[in-house]
């Protein structure tokens, strides 16, 4: 919680709101649509259609009454009934399609929108990952990217359909007759500052609330994260009662926006009423003069009942859009991220690839100014063995992340058989490097691929033979389906040891020159740890190999140890020698055991026995 | 169709009983309103066309807007009528969930999420909170409406009303059975896009994995994968859903061209008035929404019910730590502290941090235990991971319950001292402290009693925090949940001390709580320590025999056994696990000493262009102070 972003800052920025409609990152957004042309012109086609049909409805009516009933015509009006069903089954087969299609484009631009910024999130390197928590990018990807679906089907295109009616009505109106229209439309500039005058209201209120929830769900969350704590200092009270305040702030500030819109709604109706209650009036009156048939005036009512719908629905759709362009806005935020960190644009061919490693004079910092590695060098032969030994924080860790490129360092290089690694493309770079982690991490596919990943020169004799070297063979021969098990959930399915296996296997089917093997901070479970000093050997055979052990039971068996502290190399040599010259290697051997002083006496091998 | 779950719901519907029967109230009145307005219409026009009333043209246009007026005023009671009410309850119920979250034992945070406790505390709270709104809503308009409206067009014209009837069993069937369909497929869409987010959650967590072996392609083509899926399972679900509209549409249609056809020709044989037909077209338009709106409800009804079980799945939850019945009313702690015979195993499920680390569920972690600590007393607890000592300091402050007569503070059962009291009384430090985001002074005075505007400077100062502190810009009103301040974790466990300190505490509980401070610090802490702790009780769980000297007695644990108890002196003497501990760590002191001192210039001249070592001890340093090492940045 302490580290980067506390919760609250975090989660303010989520739900900050900009404005409902930004021509910028509209723009932007719209470009999404630009593969998809086929279908925005077609249902913008079925749109218009649909609401053309819509408007025949009244007209319908009308000619019903005035031609036909009048005249007493049932033919006629049955006639009328028989083309009004007709145009509602017509419209009833648009309006699905249009509904589909239109989704279609909607889950198109998403699919495109989601996968991109899946895509651009993983190319960005670890620096952005320590950043930014899993948390966050997880809402980017999945959350903001499901609120412009929202606004592109429900927002953009209802918006279009929208316009479509209320410009069709009113030419339908103004061509029934044009002095009631415009009586009628008078009222439209009335209609435009409740409108705006609620909009303001809402925008407001909206941000209010959203902060105020923000802010709730930040206190709860960092109360229950922290329970114990709370109950320990008996705390429960005074954070229930400030709980309780941020709770009703919230409350209140809903109710207040509840209120608006309580206002805003009733506002569109009296005025629609308004308009209605002139159609009687005068509209009325001219029938009874005999100036307009009694069918034009019915139908006028049925528009203008229709007119004032979209008008109350705007509230929603303003909602809509305000949370969709501050979803864009993050979005693009993130897409126009650039990685601080690329393959170069003419990368070193690799050829022969021997395994020579060599840290020179690099100066590495994760936070500026906070030097974990100060004009540091190392050099490490081909074929070589060593392990890296320190206190928690000496920089060994870094030094695996130098060399696989996930960071770059200030100052100095890093060179593997005498070549900046920057100056390879990356993934020629790590495919070289082999990294064996002991919290494994399974792909998913089937444990064939999760040997070979991906390695198509790969065939499956060499996973089987790479397998067996590893004595994992035989338990995957034993899964339901053999090699072709599916993993899922990362091999949640599989034990922690079978896991393990897996991981060596694919060091040996992948075959890289060098191997970083990054013992596990917390103890594992005994039978991993067993697996893995069984097959250490194999593993490191003919590679160029760097161990980073946090305990010290894997690394008697190196060619070098190199002693780490502060990030800069304190001791070195094997571990006889070291225990003999009685440094912090053998003090770090002692600590080692610090947490079974019932064993110390015991464990203490011969080499330490010397050093006495 | 009424749920067990409902009968939770009952104490908040009565609470606000008469706000929520004046909106169903107010909702009554605005839909009768509502209903005035077609036959304002039909009088209208049936005036106008029989012209001798046309004199009353303005009087109709009057009595709609009064119609209007009046339900204007009745929308703006049950809006704030009914959904003040779901506001208030979703209040109401989250301040309650809360309580009640506050109740639990960390027995049940244990096995608890974070994740989905919030889930329960916000989304599934607005499902109940939509289902009491729009659902009570929903439920009296649709009912109310589709009534009444059927009524008057009983009275209008019967047998067009039965006719026009005549789609609605099959309006009532498709939404049944669509509504079915998509519910599934909606779920069906739901679970894809959880396994869309665990998919990309379990990415990104591992993306150092994913880089280092290059796998960035076959994880973007698994996303494409399951972004494909859910694409096509958002289609199945828009297939079933894009009928719904087209759909009712169709069937209020056939409604329509029924009248207008059947209607037509009752208004041509003169059995039915003009103004009657266009009042009729208006009931029928008025029965598509509530039937819709009923659709609605039961979806609203399902995804509330489901999440109404899982709030009260929470709420079910009994504390298992809690007061006594036979608590005593009042009780001041002294500090002397008695474990007597004590056995303690973790009640299943509730597996505690140790009994994780020896992955023992349900076996003892403690066996007979029997020790006493006089107030005032300093005892150090040392031992092996998973040898029982975080439970034993545990059990003081009743983190968990010990079993019955085994735990006693002066003299009284802890069961029976009232928990507050209990807990006010002991100060506690654990070895991964959790902090608050909020300034440094509001962490420190976490519970300390009201001091206002008084800053903590003397715990600050035992806690050896005042220089670093000092340095930041902002003193103590630095936030430490602020982008850019960083604490280390040493710094947390200092912070920790001093929160621990400025309680006052009878008892003190360190447990490994140096462990990331460095031992020159942590040596200048024990001193202030020992002069600001006069008189008050310490349980110290340390593996540092440094910190282990400084005790009154030792306790040596293994297994959940006391094997060794004495002073320093005479665990020495006894020459047992205590003595060998000491002698390894006595030694590797020496050899960290001499290393300090003088480096090891051999070994560092082995490496070619290699820096000098440095022989400064390894400092915690806050992000924001300017170091010299900062200067020479390149």
């Amino acid at each position: 919680m302490i580290h980067g972003l506390g919760p609250d800052s975090a989660i303010h920025e989520d739900e900050a709101l900009g404005k409902a409609y930004d021509a910028r990152l509209m723009r932007r957004l719209m470009g999404y649509l630009r593969p998809y042309r086929g279908l925005v012109v077609l249902t913008s086609l079925l749109l218009l259609a649909i609401s053309l049909l819509q408007l025949v409805g009244p007209y319908l009516t009308k000619v019903a009454i005035d031609t036909y009933i009048v005249s007493q015509d049932y033919a006629g009006v049955r006639n009328m009934a028989l083309l009004y069903l007709g145009i509602w089954c017509l419209l009833a087969v648009l309006q699905y399609f249009q509904t589909y299609l239109m989704h279609r484009m909607g889950q198109h631009v998403i699919y495109d929108l989601r996968t991109q910024v899946f895509q651009h999130l993983q190319g960005q390197s670890l620096r952005f990952f320590d950043r930014n928590p899993v948390g966050r990018l997880m809402t980017r990807v999945v959350n903001d990217v499901e609120v412009l679906d929202e606004m592109f089907t429900t927002g953009v295109v209802t918006f279009l359909g929208d316009c479509f009616i209320l410009a069709g009505i009113t030419v339908a109106m103004i061509w029934l007759d044009w002095k009631l229209a415009l009586l009628t439309l008078a009222l439209v500039p009335l209609l435009v500052l409740v409108s705006s005058i609620y909009r303001r209201k809402a925008r407001e209120a909206y941000r209010r609330t959203r902060l105020a929830l923000a802010r709730l769900n930040a206190y709860l969350h960092e109360n229950l994260a922290g329970m114990r704590t709370v109950q320990a200092f008996v705390r429960e009270r005074r954070n229930l009662k400030t709980f309780h305040g941020i709770n009703l702030t919230y409350r209140d500030l809903m109710l207040r926006s509840i209120f608006y819109n309580s206002l805003f709604f009733p506002a569109v109706e009296i005025i629609g009423a308004l308009a209605t209650a002139l159609v009687i009036w005068y509209g009325g009156g001219r029938v009874v003069q005999g100036l307009v048939e009694l069918g034009v005036l019915v139908a006028f009512l049925q528009y203008l009942e229709r007119f004032f719908r979209p008008i109350r629905d705007l509230a929603e759709k303003y909602n809509i859009m305000q949370s969709a362009m501050a979803s864009s806005e993050r979005l693009f935020k993130i897409l126009d991220t650039q990685p601080d960190l690329e393959s170069p644009a003419h990368p070193v061919a690799v050829s022969q690839c021997r395994g020579a490693v060599r840290f020179d004079r690099v100066w590495f910092a994760y936070r500026s100014g906070e030097w974990v590695l100060q004009d540091f060098t190392l050099e490490i032969e081909p074929g070589e063995r060593i392990a890296l030994v320190g206190p928690t924080g000496a920089g060994k860790s870094t030094l695996t992340n130098l060399l696989c490129r996930f960071y770059d360092p200030q100052r100095g290089r890093v060179l593997i058989d005498g070549v900046d690694v920057r100056d390879y493309d990356l993934k020629d770079l790590r495919r070289r490097i082999g990294l064996v982690i002991q919290d494994v991490f399974l792909f998913s596919g089937d444990v064939e691929a999760n040997i070979r990943l991906g390695d198509t020169r790969i065939g499956l004799e060499r996973v089987r033979q790479a397998a067996r070297r590893v004595n994992a063979h035989r338990f995957i021969e034993q899964l339901p389906r053999g090699y072709q098990e599916p993993v899922a959930e990362r091999g949640a399915t599989f034990s922690a040891g079978q896991r393990q296996l897996i991981s060596f296997a694919r060091v040996l089917a992948i075959d890289p020159q060098i191997l970083i093997l990054d013992e596990a901070t917390s103890s594992v479970d005994t039978e991993t740890e067993h697996l893995i000093q069984e097959n250490l050997e194999e593993l490191l055979r003919g590679r160029t190999s760097i161990i980073v052990a946090h305990r010290l039971a894997t690394v008697q068996r190196v060619d070098r140890i190199i002693v780490l502290r502060d990030g800069a190399v304190v001791e070195m040599g094997s571990h006889a020698e070291l225990l003999r010259r009685g440094g912090l290697y053998a003090t770090l051997y002692w600590y080692q055991f610090k947490d079974r002083a019932e064993d110390l006496a015991d464990l203490a091998p011969s080499g330490a026995q010397g050093a006495l | 169709m009424l749920d067990k779950n409902l009968t939770s719901l009952k104490p908040y519907l009565l609470r606000y009983r008469w706000r929520l029967l004046a909106g169903i109230l107010a909702l009554l009145f605005t839909d009768a309103c509502g209903l005035v307005v077609p036959w304002v219409l039909k009088l209208a026009i049936d005036g106008i066309s029989s012209p001798r009333n046309s004199a009353s043209l303005l009087h109709y246009a009057g009595l709609l807007m009064l119609a209007v007026l009046v339900q204007a005023v009745f929308r703006v009671g049950w809006r704030n009528g009914i959904f003040g009410f779901s506001r208030r309850v979703e209040a109401d119920l989250r301040c309650d969930f809360f309580q009640h979250l506050q109740r639990l034992s960390p027995s049940f945070y244990d096995r608890a999420q974070t994740g989905d406790l919030m889930s329960r505390a916000t989304n599934d709270l607005s499902a109940v909170r939509e289902l009491l709104g729009m659902g009570a809503m929903g439920i009296v308009d649709g009912v109310l409406v589709v009534a009444a409206s059927v009524s008057i067009m009983l009275v209008i014209d019967p047998r067009l009303t039965l006719l026009t009837m005549l789609p609605l069993p099959v309006i009532t069937l498709a939404v049944l059975r669509l509504g079915k369909l998509v519910h599934e497929r909606s779920r069906e869409t739901q679970e894809q896009a959880a396994a869309l987010s665990a998919m990309v959650q379990e990415s990104f967590a591992g993306i150092r994995v994913v880089k280092a072996y290059v796998q960035e392609e076959a994880e973007y083509r698994e996303f494409a994968r399951l972004s494909r899926e859910y694409f096509e399972k958002n289609m199945a679900l828009v297939r079933v859903r894009a009928i719904f509209l087209p759909c009712i549409a169709l069937m209020s249609a056939v409604g329509v061209a029924l009248t207008l056809g059947y209607g037509g020709w009752r208004v041509i044989a003169g059995g039915m008035s003009l103004g009657s037909f266009v009042a009729f077209l208006g009931y029928l338009a008025m029965l598509t929404w509530p039937l819709m709106a009923l659709g609605f409800v039961v979806n609203l009804y399902q995804r509330g019910m489901a999440s109404l079980a899982r709030i009260n799945e929470i709420l079910a939850v009994e504390p298992e730590v809690r007061d006594a019945p036979d608590a005593l009313g009042d009780f001041t702690v002294d500090g002397a502290i008695e474990f007597r015979n004590l056995t303690f195993r973790y009640s299943r499920g509730a597996a505690g941090p140790a009994a994780t680390a020896t992955g023992e569920a349900g076996a003892p972690v403690l066996r007979n235990v029997t020790l006493r600590i006089p107030a005032g007393g300093v005892v150090a607890l040392v031992g092996a991971t998973g040898s029982g000592k975080s439970t034993l300091v545990n059990l003081v402050p009743r983190l968990y319950d010990p079993p019955p007569g085994t735990v006693f503070i002066d003299g009284v059962e802890v069961r029976r001292i009232p928990l507050t009291r209990l807990r006010s009384a002991i100060g506690y430090v654990s070895q991964e402290p959790y902090l608050f985001s909020d300034t440094l002074a509001a962490n420190i005075l976490f519970s300390a009693p009201a001091r206002n505007g008084v800053e903590p400077r003397e715990e600050a100062e035992v806690a050896q925090l005042s220089r670093e502190i000092c340095a930041l810009p902002q003193g103590f009103e630095t936030l430490i949940g602020e982008r850019g301040v960083n604490l280390s974790g040493g710094q947390k466990q200092r912070v920790a001390l001093a929160r621990a300190l400025a309680r006052r505490p009878r008892i003190l509980i360190l447990d490994d709580a140096f462990s990331s401070v460095d031992t020159e610090t942590e040596e200048k802490i024990l001193r202030g320590l020992r002069a600001k702790l006069r008189g008050c009780t310490c349980l110290l769980v340390s593996h540092r025999v440094t910190t282990l000297q400084e005790a009154d007695r030792i306790v040596v644990l293994e297994e959940g056994r006391i094997i060794e108890e004495g002073t320093n002196r005479e665990l020495l003497a006894r020459r047992g696990a205590y003595w060998r501990l000491y002698q390894k760590q006595l030694l590797a002191q020496g050899l960290e000493d001499r290393l300090r001192q003088a480096p090891f210039q051999a070994a560092v001249d082995a490496v070619p262009h290699s820096s000098p070592y440095r022989a400064a001890p390894p400092q915690e340093r806050l992000g924001t102070r300017p170091s010299q090492r900062q200067e020479s940045a390149p």
